[in-house]
């Protein structure tokens, strides 16, 4: 286990208890195939940034048991993962995926977005 | 009776041809050498491959292929025909035949060569010089009618096709039906061969049938089979004159092989009709005088706009209505309607808007129930999201011309004014009405929300921006840093967004959200039947037009539409036809992996096939090679988003130098 995943495990320990994680069971590497494998990156993109099909997931990636309760039950137009196919211990990978994650650069240290900022005014 | 050319008006005209022949000759070679030198990226890449793919043309080639317009004017009609066999004494139908559409002033005819139509095609290269019509080799029928559909949106002109009224056809009908659907005007002209006593052996029976345009009819808006010359030239400007009235419409020709072939000994016994063009139907006068009343006590009403401006005086016109009355515009862009950068233009909160609307104003709007309600497709339930009481008014010809067969006419939407007329000719009165009605302190609250249309524009804007910044340094890349790097390098030019296949949201709308789309011609809207085998086509007929009128065409280009169409890209590199493609490479039907996933995810059997049948992977193509193979310069495959502007930079020198280049950028699916 990588430093970071063991990081990541203790958060998930500290904030949400035993039912998303024992800390042998978290992988960010497993989290990433899970992603890729049930189709997450199709709407979200591979490392989670989103665009128009699918919101961003990161950085500030919600708790696994609220990204639980999301996929599970989202009454809105993102197809639904029920338990079956999609288990607790899957979603805490994905979540501590995301969260590994390197953040993008805000949009003002980008010079070809900074320069849209006076294009509008 | 057409005699031949005098003898002295020949001999000028061979000692012509023969001149225009060396100026076209050194014309061909010239731009290869002064790009060498001129344009590093040439140098860098595409030298020995432009040498490659535009391989050296023969003698002919060069007489006829390479010239300019102008010298082709130059070597004129007669001329060509005097240095050519010596049966340039006679006159054929298919002479004829280019006579009409020279007094139409039809520019092109895309095609690919077919044997029911040997006349007509003859007649273009050498009755005709080549030039208006000019023959634009298309490697398939289907591109050939998606490069017209291209072509008509950014020239405002319409073109002709040119295939076997069977097999070319049965090519060409997708993308019949895309122009059908987007409402652009198109002349189909199908070769035939009617009299089975003139088919000679299997091949010209296999490509003979009773009725051509059966096969189209439903979705054209007429056609013809016209039996003798005289016949042809009133069909060819009534077809001409209908298909470009609103609704626009394609038409089809089927002109006969014999009658092609038919000696001319009374020219001047066949007439030409002139042709006026229709002024468009505009909407009845009350109705209009009440919808402007109704706009101007409207607290909060809403304009949308789909396929409103079909000039740029479309554009002009909605923006003067919006301001007037201060109200916000939802643009669906199958035309560019309203200039992003306008602050009435809210299309981004088209669902806040609508949902609180006291007043909906649909502007040629196709789908108008698609816009006031919403429908979840997955659960197949759909509810208004308009409050009750809403005003519903629609101003379009959508009722003026339809066929029953193909739905494309989208559910009813019940409405409470509904105004048959062109929207672009009614908004002078509409605009002259609400100016009427509107006193003067109502002008005064009106012009008060301008300032929270302002902010509302700077925000959804502002929120764009912060957006595209999510994954800018992502691989494979974002389709926003894509999109905006692309811009980054255009829109210094006079740019136009010719194609962006399909759908715009393939590319999660981000030259809508922030490029400065401030033209009609900036965007031509997408491909409307939604047919696989439009963009790049689309993409090469436009930037046909945009060479004449001086614009930079650009084309975001989808992988899965390129592999349907991708001969257009060799009719591009062999007509020197300047056009930057951009592939959105995310290897992948991207919309189906979704739409799969949603269905698998529905019946819970297992998540994680989605990508079968769905992926272009196992091999991945390499779009810059396809290219290449194709005399076009290119690079890529780009996975790493810093080398995308490095890229790009040479492609666009390339362009300008006159000549297509392709970039193909690995994405995101979107
Ligand atoms: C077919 C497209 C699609 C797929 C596949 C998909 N999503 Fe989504 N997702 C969406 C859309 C669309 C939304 C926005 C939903 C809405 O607004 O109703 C969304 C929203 C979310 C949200 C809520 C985000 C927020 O900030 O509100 C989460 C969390 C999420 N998705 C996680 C996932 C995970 C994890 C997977 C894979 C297991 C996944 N999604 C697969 C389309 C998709």
């Amino acid at each position: 286990m990588k430093i970071t995943d063991l990081a990541n495990t203790l958060t998930f320990l500290c904030l949400f208890g035993a039912k998303f994680a024992v800390a042998q069971d978290i992988s960010i590497e497993r989290g990433e195939q899970t992603y890729m494998r049930v189709g997450c990156y199709e709407c979200h993109g591979t490392d989670g940034k989103g665009n128009e099909a699918g919101p961003p997931l990161t950085p500030d990636t919600l708790p696994p048991e609220a990204i639980a309760n999301f996929v599970r039950f989202s009454p809105g137009r993102m197809p639904v993962y029920p338990e079956e196919i999609l288990s607790d211990a899957e979603i805490a990978d994905i979540v501590a995926y995301l969260e590994s994650v390197k953040p993008s650069p805000d949009a003002d240290s980008i010079d070809i977005l900074r320069a849209l900022v006076s294009e509008e005014n | 009776m057409v005699s031949s050319p005098e003898k002295s008006k020949s001999e000028v005209g061979r000692r012509n041809f023969l001149k225009t022949a060396v100026v076209a000759g050194a014309a061909t070679t010239l731009p290869d050498e002064v790009s060498a030198a001129d344009s590093p990226t040439q140098a860098i890449k595409s030298d020995a491959q432009t040498k490659r793919g535009l391989a050296a043309p023969s003698t002919e080639q060069m007489n006829m292929e390479a010239s300019t317009p102008d010298q082709l004017a130059e070597a004129s009609s007669e001329q060509l025909a005097s240095s050519n066999s010596a049966d340039t004494a006679s006159s054929f139908g298919s002479d004829f035949m280019i006579d009409v559409m020279k007094s139409l002033d039809l520019d092109y005819v895309f095609s690919n060569p077919g044997s029911s139509f040997l006349g007509l095609h003859e007649s273009i290269t050498v009755y005709g010089g080549n030039s208006k019509p000019e023959f634009i080799t298309c490697m398939h029928e289907e591109s050939a009618a998606a490069m017209a559909n291209g072509y008509y949106k950014a020239a405002l002109k319409p073109a002709a096709i040119m295939c076997h009224g069977t097999v070319g056809l049965q090519h060409a009908a997708m993308n019949i039906y895309n122009a059908w659907c987007d409402r652009v005007p198109l002349i189909a002209i199908l070769g035939n061969t009617i009299d089975a006593a003139d088919r000679m052996g299997g091949t010209t029976w296999r490509h003979s049938a009773q009725d051509p345009a059966a096969m189209v009819r439903d979705f054209t808006k007429w056609d013809d089979q016209p039996a003798s010359l005289q016949a042809f030239a009133e069909s060819m400007v009534r077809g001409w004159k209908i298909s470009t009235t609103p609704p626009m419409e394609p038409i089809a020709l089927t002109v006969d092989s014999t009658l092609q072939e038919m000696k001319v000994d009374d020219r001047d016994g066949l007439a030409i009709p002139k042709f006026t063009p229709s002024e468009p139907p505009q909407g009845e006068r009350g109705a209009v005088r009440e919808t402007a009343g109704l706009l101007v006590d409207a607290e909060s009403p809403v304009i949308i706009a789909d396929r409103l401006a079909r000039t740029p005086e479309g554009m002009s016109l909605l923006v003067e209505l919006a301001e007037l009355l201060n109200a916000p515009v939802i643009d669906i862009a199958s035309r560019q309607n309203m200039p992003t950068k306008h602050y009435l233009n809210q299309t981004r909160q088209s669902g806040r808007l609508i949902s609180q609307a006291d007043l909906i104003l649909g502007l040629e709007v196709t789908d108008f129930w698609g816009q006031i309600n919403s429908v979840n497709r997955a659960e197949m339930t759909s509810e208004p999201r308009v409050k009750e009481g809403v005003k519903l008014i629609t101003i379009s010809v959508n009722d003026l011309y339809m066929k029953s067969n193909y739905q494309d006419f989208q559910r009813y939407a019940p409405v409470d004014i509904s105004i048959s007329g062109d929207a672009e000719a009614t908004l002078p009165v509409l605009i002259e009405e609400v100016k009427e009605a509107m006193s003067r302190s109502r002008r005064r609250t009106l012009s008060q929300k301008e300032k929270m249309f302002r902010k509302m524009h700077a925000d959804s804007f502002e929120e764009s921006r912060q957006l595209a910044a999510s994954g800018w340094n992502s691989s494979p890349v974002s389709t926003a840093r894509m999109c905006m790097e692309l811009y980054e390098q255009i829109k210094t030019e006079d740019w136009a967004l010719v194609s962006v296949g399909a759908s715009e949201r393939f590319v999660s709308s981000w030259p809508h959200r922030l490029w400065d789309i401030d033209e009609h011609y900036r965007y031509l809207g997408i491909g409307a039947g939604g047919g696989v085998g439009y963009g790049l086509p689309a993409a090469v007929g436009a930037a046909l037009a945009n060479k004449e009128l001086g614009r930079f065409s650009v084309n975001i280009q989808c992988d899965g539409d390129f592999m349907y169409a991708n001969g257009a890209l060799w009719t591009a590199a062999h007509h020197r036809i300047p056009l930057l493609t951009v592939m959105h490479n995310n290897r992948a039907y991207a919309q189906e992996t979704m739409l799969v996933q949603g269905t698998a995810n529905r019946r819970k059997r297992g998540v994680d096939k989605a990508p079968i049948g769905t992926v272009i992977q196992d091999p991945n193509i390499d779009y810059a090679k396809l290219a290449e193979g194709m005399g076009v310069w290119s690079a890529g495959p780009i996975e790493d988003p810093e080398d995308l502007r490095p890229a790009l930079i040479d492609a666009v020198k390339v362009v300008k130098s006159g000549y297509p280049a392709l970039v193909d950028v690995v994405t995101q699916m979107r």
